[in-house]
């Protein structure tokens, strides 16, 4: 890499670039020095290459910009054109909703201005831009209020500029930026506030004041500007390096930035309703989301030193660190804990990377990247780290049954994962107590589940070794044994039904075909003993050869698969054999939602078979107390979905093809017709075409090309037809699976009289539920978990007791529940198409509300009309 | 994300020279590819454990254990085969250089599964790295194949000698029992003797890359998605090189 390339790269950071010195003003020099020898022969180079670093490096900004003022002493023409691409770029991102790139580049813009490349009047023209089309937005005359999102999101970036140059700007425009906050006020008086119970970490659904009263999103930042403003302006994590420059940089050419335009939202629905507006709200959330939900975990206590406008600051790093450097380790762990600022931030970054590997919907990134973040910082920071998500960990465990079902799974993952990178090392026996709780505690399932996803990861020995100091939770280990073969041949049983499977067996060890194996099935066994026998003599006996590993599974099934549906040509066979499979692999939750997933896979069971069986007596009654139902419903969903944007995915492709194709076929037509209308002289007689045997090759091209388009056309037809049936199937899946909720909901939750809240739900006891905790709480402990719900400790003669006082119904009740409102909000983008369906025939008005509010949360839908 | 920092090279430093093709055509299956190659696993490591580590990165769609060509036994390595490109591509993100039964496992792109290339290559049978390695890693069979045929012959020649030298650890690759009194003790329920793979059952690797691998597919053959494999790569691995071990010169 050239040198003046690595300076721009390394700008602020302790690198060799840099030598010895961390002191910008050193950094700036020396990289303008560099930049300006060589800015004549690369300049070309140097501009896109400076303007990359700008949109890749927002941590970096005050650097950029104060280089580029240095820069615009020398070469005016030169910071014109940035100033002008940066135009086009800010412009384009506009059109096209590019939220980070309309943030980063404003945020660089008013650098720009504080280094004097920019003046301020146009950047408070940009603002003025900006807040107006948002104005416009939640007009109800003239605009769409169902694009709040994108309002909202226009107004966090003005006010996200200020910690960069609202200092400048009060000293330059002070009028101009009076009238700007006035703006943003006025704004905030019209908007509405942003109730996303949906997106919440913790289900406080019985705090409906609270959440009304809890600032949103902007309405916070809002606050910590305002804050911001009192303080004039000082902010500690915004470097400003322009400063150390001001005496050279009050001589540059300020340049005017042009005016902008925001694109105009979609006109509102011309029916109004709530659907259509919901649907509409949802699509604009969707393209302008919000960045990050706050989780708070730790103490206050953890954030003395930091500023209300610092710790938006430092998030906003945290994750642009993280944005731009997903997929290199080295870079992002060492940025992350290099910020440029002169405080401790363990906390806010843990509490940062927590909120993003919770974030709802779905973080912006898989889950497994804030795993390796997370792996990666304790490696760095190896005395300060591995403590604050310790307790991180402790602190989301207390709250673990106020926690969203999605955040919970999620929880479990990460955790048996980080663990499973760091020796499966933890006080376990700080847990230990979870084993007097009643096996539908949300603290037992969670140590349940994560024991079990631990050993999936490692081998049962290994974790029995690790919970050593509460050997009590072995209770908790998934159980040792391996498959449940009931025909093994070893116990000296000899049933009819052991016989058919040992020769069933002997078959498959002597390669028979499949095609074999049926017409054996249908002359000699399921005359004799019935098709359900059959099924599950078959059944056991492939699952039973396919045991030893994923891989055996897979080559049975392909081998095999056509034998397994042939006995299983209706649902309820294929209910039968589901059941049949969870039967066999009873002791091994991974091997049950692996072999169910195959199936699927191989379409040997539908996923309305699936559906069917999770709503099953077996599994409903472990609803509360495993994630295995859970998973496998999950999984069904996820291929559901997978395949269908799969399908989208090359229908998208093949019309490109189409394109090409139909390229082709004119461009090799034209040439033949160009060849064909030409006269040459063939053995001195004058004829129509040019020499025969190019005549006829170009004939047989124009032939394959056409040939070509009709194939490309006929499978984009096939494709399309498959994609409007997936849907369809689609349709009837969410049908089914809300059926299903909404039926046995119905059949355990209270009257919709007595329930209105899962407040009211939790504070339901049933009798004997407190037996166990007789003593009165002190009033202390009283003061600080006054809520029945949550977990309590009593001291009885020093001895710590704990207590879940919810009941099972109860809490069967919540768990579901959590659980709808999870699939709806992950799926909510195709079920938002069938919403008319669905209103009509699950969510009616007598579907009990708690259900209802469940779904609606999910969708993001107001819940008003509830 | 951060085009910034990614070096174009790194993709392909190392080159499989089993590959027959020109170096941009393996530069393009590795850049296209679907398959990650996942190196310095322990021998002890199962399918599933693969399986559930690997598929927080996405739907997994087959996974191929290296096998020590003798003794048909797990020897370190495996493939990945993924349907998406994505999920491949966070899988090498995000797993590799993390732990799986407590060793950093390594996760590359790799240019297509082939039959026969789930054979170590070394001349001993198991991986070219376990012939001379000097150390001793309970999690791969102990000490290197040579270092333990040194030890094994110096053993006999000692016992018909006079019997003293008893103290060498026994490092006989048994896969199932452990070598010796390293390592942490037997794995109850992950003995390969039990494990033993049927090969004929494993010749399926061909099938198309779609999520439904199934009917759907079949019907359909003209528009594969993906490039379809090249037919000059070798069919079997049968071989003895040793030079060409997988990852020798990958660092």
């Amino acid at each position: 890499m050239s040198s003046w390339k690595s300076l721009l790269l390394r700008i602020g950071d302790k690198s060799p670039e840099y030598g010895t010195s961390s002191d910008f003003k050193d950094h700036i020099e020396t990289c303008f020095a560099a930049i300006r020898r060589e800015l004549d022969h690369y300049g070309d180079e140097i501009l896109p290459f400076l303007l990359q670093c700008v949109e890749q490096l927002p941590h970096k900004t005050p650097l950029y910009g104060t280089l580029i003022g240095l820069m615009n002493l020398e070469n005016e023409d030169f910071v014109k054109k940035i100033v002008e691409q940066t135009h086009q770029s800010f412009q384009d991102a506009l059109n096209s909703g590019h939220c980070h790139k309309i943030r980063i580049l404003l945020r660089f813009l008013t650098a720009l201005m504080s280094s004097k490349v920019l003046t301020s009047t146009s950047l408070v023209v940009v603002f003025e831009t900006l807040l107006s089309s948002a104005a416009t937005i939640v007009d109800d005359e003239k605009g769409n209020p169902a694009w709040q999102a994108c309002a909202d999101f226009y107004i966090t970036c003005i006010l996200s500029c200020f910690p960069w140059g609202g200092a400048e700007l009060v000293e330059q425009v002070p009028e101009e930026l009076e009238r700007v906050m006035v703006g943003v006020e006025a704004y905030l008086s019209i908007r509405r506030h942003t109730l996303d119970t949906g997106l919440s970490f913790f289900e406080d659904d019985g705090e409906v004041e609270k959440t009304l009263n809890e600032k949103d999103f902007l309405e916070d930042l809002w606050s910590r500007i305002q804050t911001l403003s009192t303080d004039g302006w000082k902010v500690d994590s915004v470097p400003r390096p322009h400063l150390l420059f001001e005496a050279q940089l009050v001589a540059g050419k300020s340049h005017e930035f042009g005016t902008i335009s925001c694109p105009e939202q979609p006109d509102p629905p011309l029916t109004l309703s709530d659907i259509t507006y919901g649907k509409q709200k949802y699509a604009a959330e969707l393209n302008y989301p919000q960045r990050i939900r706050r989780l708070n975990i730790f103490p206050s206590s953890k954030f003395e030193d930091v500023q209300p406008i610092d710790r938006f600051v430092v998030e906003e790093y945290l994750l642009d660190v993280l944005l731009f450097f997903n997929g290199c380790r080295k870079e992002c762990a060492s940025f992350m804990v290099g910020l440029p600022v002169p405080f401790r931030y363990e906390y806010l970054m843990a509490e940062t990377i927590f909120s993003q590997l919770l974030m709802l919907p779905q973080p912006p990134f898989k889950p497994i990247y804030y795993t390796l973040v997370i792996i990666d910082l304790c490696k760095a920071l190896p005395g300060a780290f591995p403590a604050v998500v310790a307790g991180a960990v402790r602190a989301l465990f207390e709250k673990i049954a106020d926690l969203d079902m999605e955040c919970r799974i999620r929880l479990i993952l990460w955790f048996s994962h980080h663990l499973s990178n760091f020796q499966f090392i933890w006080p376990w026996d700080e847990w230990a107590h979870v084993l007097e709780l009643p096996k539908w505690a949300p603290q037992r399932v969670f140590v349940k589940e994560v024991l079990d996803r631990e050993v999936r990861l490692s081998y049962w020995d290994k974790i029995k070794q690790s919970i050593e100091t509460a050997p009590g939770l072995e209770e908790l280990l998934p159980p040792k044994g391996g498959p449940n073969f009931k025909f093994a041949t070893e116990d000296g049983e000899k049933s009819e039904q052991h016989a058919l499977s040992s020769e069933l067996c002997n078959m498959v060890k002597g390669r028979a075909a499949a095609r074999d194996v049926i017409s054996w099935l249908d002359e000699n066994v399921i005359p004799k003993h019935g098709s359900d026998i059959s099924l599950v003599v078959v059944v056991k006996t492939l699952l039973d050869i396919g045991s030893k590993s994923f891989t055996h599974l897979i080559t049975v099934l392909e081998r095999y698969g056509q034998v397994i549906s042939r006995i299983c040509d209706d649902q309820d066979k294929q209910v039968l054999l589901i059941s049949e499979v969870g039967s066999y692999w009873e002791n091994n939750t991974q091997m049950t939602a692996i072999t169910i997933d195959r199936m699927m896979g191989y379409r040997l069971i539908s996923n309305l078979s699936i559906i069917k069986w999770i709503f099953s007596p077996e599994n409903v009654e472990q609803y509360h107390t495993s994630d295995r139902p859970w998973e496998i419903l999950r999984n069904a969903l996820c291929k559901t979905y997978n395949r269908i944007s799969d399908l989208k995915k090359e229908i998208s492709s093949l019309k490109k093809d189409i394109v090409a194709a139909e390229e082709a076929v004119a461009k090799t037509q034209e040439e033949l017709n160009a060849a064909e209308s030409k006269l040459t002289l063939v053995d001195g007689e004058p004829v129509m075409g040019e020499n025969p045997v190019r005549t006829k090759r170009l004939k047989a091209y124009a032939g394959k090309a056409k040939e070509q388009e009709t194939s490309i056309r006929n499978s984009l037809e096939a494709k399309e037809a498959l994609l409007t049936r997936a849907l369809e199937e689609n349709e009837t899946l969410f049908l089914s699976l809300y059926k299903g909720f909404s039926s046995i909901l119905t059949e355990r939750l209270p009257a919709a009289s007595s329930a209105q809240t899962l407040q009211d739900l939790k504070s339901i006891n049933p009798a004997g539920a407190n037996a166990m905790d007789l003593e009165e709480p002190s009033a202390m402990e009283m003061e600080m978990d006054n809520e029945d719900s949550k977990p309590e400790k009593s001291h009885l003669n020093g001895k710590t007791e704990h207590s879940y006082t919810v009941g099972e119904n109860e809490q069967w009740c919540l768990t579901t529940l959590g659980y709808v409102k999870a699939f709806s909000r992950q799926y909510a983008s195709e079920i938002w198409p069938h919403i008319e369906k669905l209103d009509a025939e699950v969510l009616s008005e007598d579907s009990h509300p708690l259900f209802r509010k469940a779904v609606y949360s999910g969708l993001r839908r107001s819940m008003d009309s509830i | 994300m951060a085009s910034l920092f990614k070096d174009p090279s790194k993709l392909s430093v190392y080159r499989d020279r089993r590959f027959q093709g020109t170096q941009d055509e393996f530069e393009l299956a590795l850049q296209t590819s679907t398959t990650v190659y996942v190196g310095n696993m322990s021998f002890y490591t199962t399918e599933e454990q693969v399986y559930e580590l690997f598929s927080r990165a996405g739907e997994i769609k087959k996974i191929i254990m290296g096998l020590d060509k003798n003794s048909k036994t797990p020897c370190g390595f495996c493939f990945v085969l993924y349907y998406s490109r994505e999920d491949t591509e966070d899988a090498v993100k995000y797993i590799s250089g993390t732990i799986l039964d407590d060793r950093p496992i390594r996760a590359d792109f790799d240019w297509g599964f082939q039959d026969g290339r789930q054979w170590g290559r070394g001349r001993s049978g198991g991986q070219v790295r376990d012939e001379y390695r000097t150390d001793y890693d309970p999690g791969r069979g102990g000490y290197g194949k040579l270092v333990q045929k040194e030890l094994e012959a110096q053993r006999q020649l000692v016992d018909y000698g006079t019997g003293s030298l008893g103290s060498v650890p026994s490092v006989i690759p048994q896969y199932g029992k452990h070598g010796g009194s390293h390592g942490n003790g037997p794995r109850h329920g992950r003995d390969y003797h039990n494990r033993k793979r049927y090969r004929d059952d494993d010749r399926h690797a061909h099938e198309s890359s779609k999520r439904t691998s199934d009917y759907d597919s079949r019907r359909n053959p003209d528009h594969e998605s993906r490039p379809q494999k090249n037919p000059r790569f070798r069919e079997s691995g049968d071989s003895d090189e040793e030079d060409d071990d997988d990852r020798k010169q990958r660092h």
